[in-house]
């Protein structure tokens, strides 16, 4: 294979591609409208031609293993199908070429879609009222979490801690630690569940909130949430949903119902919108009535037949950025949910834990299982069999490329060794889904026949192992001119 | 003659009379793995027993540093800091981080001896 | 059912092989009182047909703004995208791929990335950036975390004339934890108030947040204020607008510590505000500090260059309530998209965007001069964007409106004490005839 050149290094001082008009007025020299000392000297970008740029980011793009390419079950992640009437309908100019600052007679109907999207997942989820400010999962903590500690400084009550299980996302302790509460971090069960007993002795009145996952991360449906829900509220303390894997509840069970106060859903996970390598995604908080008031402003609200933003919430957070949030990644979940209906939504359901459950009844004789309580949406292996044969995790999931899947997601939850946790999402095949079991059990067979094969996977892809530790010792994060 | 002494946070310090040098211990540098950063407190700066004097990482974990002893950091391995994997090679010899003058020789008392040290390790493997 | 492809017979054979004998025997387990009785109340689903053709209708509700002749800016602009960006980005391999975890079969996006973060080093002037943030508010939140973190104390400033949501969401992000942001005035002319940046810092301010060009448009005295700063040890913050970077000095050699913004003007639609990206580049010595991701250059088992994420010890996954941040995702897509604008438009493209939109928001003020009954309360020093008064300005906005033009943002709505204000903005997008048509119509109102 030909090296792959950064981009810069085929620029051709010269070349140009003329993208812009040039204005029919009289043109002056920047330094003849501004003083000399604010101007810069030389713009240092590459010159290059539009085949060159087509030819290099479509080559790069060739190197990527993605949803529409390949099969993708990495766990907590949930890399369900992208539909493409989602994608076309956010290309509509209507859609794509609003400024936010126009007027609202102008914009009536991204503010229709806004407040019914509201509308539905206040309906999926049963909470009174969404914000649609947060760009991701964990800018929805955020949100979410501040809402928490000023309703609390509003009661006058004094909070100091945030309990969260040993298994969940570390955006979680993250999130708390940026609100100002000390974390306290519960331990598990044996099987995977919140420690009942131990929560409890945790729990006194300097609890803010507990952050939780349900499904948890090891896929594992919280049996004892209502009693969770009961011994933090006795104290005064709030319920904070992670909606990470809030995929197998469609349509089967509402965050309302099990107690919680307020909830972020992913719609780049369980609303199908494209995760665009890592973003944009979209984070929709929503709340209960104690929390209504505390909202993030804007909202969107009707007024004679007539939308608009809505700044009156009386002890609103503020806000978590500018404008009102990703819109155009709104628009693709609220097409999807107008695709799905009601009956759409409960098969994704069924099916996300369907495929899952399939698949570890399957390989649960050949990789041990982290829990054995039933799974949900995903299940997380611990390849410690494996790993006394000589084979970690982490040789399995690069092997697991050599077959064109993309790899479970690995080291996670921290409380399993050796874990692998995957999710095959709804949309995909029972083929699919058997591809991959005979994939798992050909690599459990290789450890005895050919270790090495393991080892040094991937073999078929631009590049093997990368050396991470190099990358780290000797930072190199920008191209520079003649290298230096 | 100096004396090797350990703290449960995993530091090993080298004392000798009225200075000790301090580094990591070889259990520490193998749990966390190939080291790629470490963290040092400027010399002439003052740290106190049990207090956080740096930071290492490694593309695995990050951890932060207690301070075995206190007082005056008189030197520090300037080559360390770019050489991080001097830790995973030769956690005692290489890879030693700082030399302090000790504010109080008393402080010693609390630290582990060799065999305390020891027992810790294998309680934690497990 | 959409979406779903195991038939009937599918999962007949999965249910069998789970040993259950229907879908609800899956979560049999779940507590009763949670589970839904009732059937949702979201319609019965719609063909793909009836979307499109219900959510076109919806979509044209709206007015795009190109349907307007139109000078707002404000914090979003409208720049003339080419046509290869979207092409390029639709690529399925980019927009469905998830986080570059697995270098190995994610070497195309981390490659991408590490060319965005040299582009926005070679924009700003700074030594490393991060694989980009939520949006321009977020990036400077994030920043002044990161300026605290530096220096471990405990007050902030922040310049009257950043954007006002900046401000806003800045002030969101602190209002859970033990610090003291004061903001600095300005001063008539509209530029901060250097004798009152004086003043407020001391030993205890972590940073100063400033905003060139500002919320009104004009270049700041970066240099002077940024030396300032320095003199009490106090990091300064710059936000900006990466495209006036192709004319503007770049912030590394004005004093700066660590530079952030919205990257909306790189090639990202506007649509209503979201998604766009934040950028936030630094210095060598503050790298560790950074949050978010980061991609690196490295080489493989056969020596082969290689990329991967790096500094991942920083992160939320790894260091939990330690992180830098939350943050966990970036906006990718959009950063990648943003590389492709740049790369695009090249050096000659770029200088001549800046230089446009320099030229024709000079016409505009020229212009508007010649109407007496307008004021300028600020100075000339403006890139793409300036201030101007008129009496009743929101009468006269209205009755622009209502001939298809949108004269620019109200100010007042943000500073109540400057009235009548509105700032205008042109980008490379207008046209001489789009200048005189609303300075016409302009002269004709006022004379009304």
């Amino acid at each position: 294979m030909m090296e792959r050149k950064v981009i810069f290094e085929k620029s051709s001082s010269g070349r140009k591609a003329s993208y812009i008009k040039k204005p029919e007025i009289t043109l002056r020299q920047a330094e003849e409208i501004l003083p000399k000392d604010l101007l810069r000297k030389e713009v240092p970008l590459p010159s290059l031609g539009e085949l060159e740029v087509v030819r290099h980011y479509t080559n790069l793009a060739r190197l990527n293993f993605s949803v529409d390419t390949n099969f993708y079950p990495l766990g907590s992640c949930t890399m369900k199908y992208n539909p493409k009437i989602n994608e076309k309908i956010a290309g509509l100019s209507g859609f794509t070429n609003i400024h936010p600052y126009q007027k609202e007679d102008s914009i009536q109907g991204a503010l229709q879609l806004l407040h019914h999207l509201e509308q539905m997942l206040c309906e999926i989820t049963g909470m009174k009222r969404f914000t649609f400010q947060a760009s991701s999962g964990a800018q929805g903590e955020l949100t979410g979490m501040l809402m928490i500690r000023k309703y609390h400084r509003i009661k006058r009550n004094k909070k100091t801690k945030v309990i969260i299980p040993d298994s969940s996302h570390g955006t979680n302790p993250a999130t708390s630690s940026m609100c100002g509460y000390e974390t306290v971090v519960i331990k598990s069960t044996p099987q995977g569940l919140v420690d009942i007993e131990k929560l409890y002795n945790a729990t006194d009145d300097s609890v803010a909130a507990i952050m939780l996952t349900n499904p948890n991360t090891l896929g594992l449906f919280e049996e004892n949430i209502l009693k969770i829900a009961q011994i933090i509220h006795e104290k005064g303390g709030l319920l904070y949903y992670d909606g990470a894997n809030f995929n197998p509840l469609l349509g089967i069970a509402k965050p309302s119902l099990m107690g919680f106060d307020v909830i972020h859903l992913n719609l780049h996970k369980t609303f199908s919108t494209p995760h665009g390598c890592g973003g944009p995604g979209a984070g929709a908080v929503g709340v209960n009535e104690k929390l209504l008031d505390f909202l993030p402003v804007p909202l969107v609200d009707t007024k004679r037949n007539k939308f608009y933003f809505n700044y009156r919430v009386k002890h609103s957070i503020g806000r978590v950025r500018g404008f009102y949030g990703n819109f155009n990644v709104l628009v693709r979940a609220y097409a999807y949910l107008l695709r799905l209906g009601s009956p759409g939504v409960v098969r994704v359901a069924q099916n996300a834990i369907l495929n899952a459950r399939y698949l570890s009844s399957k390989l649960k004789s050949y990789y041990q299982l982290a829990s054995l309580k039933p799974s949900m949406h995903e299940v997380v292996f611990s390849c410690t069999k494996q790993k006394e044969k000589g084979i970690s995790a982490l040789d399995i999931a690069k092997r697991i490329i050599d077959f064109n899947m993309h790899p479970p997601t690995m080291y996670f939850p921290l409380i399993v060794s050796e874990a692998l946790m995957v999710e095959p999402t709804e949309t995909e095949s029972k083929q699919t889904i058997d591809y991959f079991i005979e994939t798992m059990i050909a690599i459990d067979k290789e450890i005895k026949e050919n270790p090495d094969i393991i080892k040094n996977a991937p073999h078929n892809t631009p590049v093997t192992r990368v050396d991470e530790v190099r990358a780290a010792r000797q930072l190199d994060i920008r191209w520079k001119k003649n290298g230096d | 003659m100096s004396v090797l002494k350990f703290t449960k946070t995993h530091e090993w310090a080298k004392i000798d009379a009225q200075t000790a040098v301090v580094g990591i211990t070889d259990y520490a540098q193998k749990s966390l793995g190939d080291i790629v950063f470490v963290e040092l407190p400027k010399a002439g700066s003052v740290i106190l027993q049990g207090k956080r004097f740096g930071t290492i990482e490694s593309t695995k974990a990050a951890s932060e540093l207690y301070a075995p002893l206190g007082g005056e950091v008189i030197e520090i391995n300037k080559e360390l800091v770019n050489n991080p994997q001097w830790i995973n090679e030769s956690a005692f010899e290489k890879g030693w981080m700082f030399k302090v003058k000790l504010a109080d020789v008393s402080q010693i008392n609390s630290l582990l001896d060799e065999n305390a040290y020891e027992e810790l390790v294998a309680k934690e493997a497990h | 059912m959409p979406y779903i492809l195991n038939t009937e017979k599918d999962i007949q054979e999965m249910l069998a092989a789970i040993g259950v004998h229907s879908m609800e025997d899956l979560y049999a387990h779940l507590p009763r009182e949670i589970l839904i009785s009732q059937p949702l109340q979201l319609g019965s689903g719609l063909s793909e047909q009836e979307v499109d053709e219900y959510t076109k209708k919806l979509a044209e509700k709206n007015t795009p703004i190109a349907g307007f002749n139109s000078f707002l800016g404000a914090g979003c602009y409208e720049h003339y995208i080419p046509a290869a960006l979207n092409y390029i980005i639709s690529r399925a391999e980019f927009n469905t791929a998830y986080t570059p975890y697995q270098a190995e079969s994610s070497q195309g996006i981390l490659q991408a990335i590490y060319e965005y973060q040299s582009y926005i080093c070679l924009l700003t002037g700074m030594d490393a950036s991060n694989a980009s943030l939520f949006d321009g508010a977020s990036s400077v939140a994030e920043s002044v975390l990161m300026a605290l973190r530096i220096s471990q104390r405990k007050k902030v400033l922040i310049a009257s004339t950043v954007h006002p949501e900046y401000k806003k969401t800045l002030q969101t992000y602190l209002s859970g934890l033990d610090f003291i942001t004061t903001e600095v005035g300005c001063g008539e002319d509209g530029f901060v108030d250097m004798q009152a940046l004086c003043e407020l810092s001391s030993d205890e301010v972590a940073c100063i947040v400033l905003q060139s060009p500002n919320f009104f448009g004009l270049i700041e005295n970066n240099e002077q204020l940024c030396a300032a700063a320095r003199s009490k040890g106090v990091l300064s913050v710059l936000v900006t607008n990466p495209s006036g970077l192709s004319i503007l000095k770049e912030p590394l050699s004005q004093g700066f510590d660590i530079v952030c913004g919205d990257g909306q003007t790189l090639g990202q639609e506007m649509h209503l505000g979201g998604p766009s990206f934040g950028f936030l580049a630094t210095k060598n010595s503050f790298l560790r500090q950074m949050p978010g991701r980061i991609v690196g250059k490295t080489v493989d088992t056969n020596g082969r260059p290689a990329y991967c994420l790096t500094l991942q010890a920083r992160e939320q996954h790894i260091r939990r309530e330690k992180a830098t941040s939350n943050i966990c995702s970036n906006q990718s897509l959009n950063a990648i998209a943003a590389a492709v604008y740049l790369s695009l438009m090249g050096e000659e493209g770029m200088r001549q965007a800046g230089l446009y939109a320099l030229n024709l928001t000079h016409y505009l003020y020229e212009q508007m001069k010649e109407i007496k009954e307008i004021r300028f309360p600020f100075s000339s020093r403006f890139y793409n964007e300036f201030v101007w008064q008129i009496p009743n300005a929101q009468k006269v906005i209205d009755k622009l409106y209502k001939k298809n033009i949108i004269a620019g943002f109200y100010v007042g709505n943000f500073y109540p004490q400057l009235k009548d204000c509105v700032l205008s903005c042109c980008t490379e997008k207008k046209t001489k005839e789009d200048i005189d048509s609303f300075v016409a119509a302009l002269r004709e109102t006022a004379l009304a």
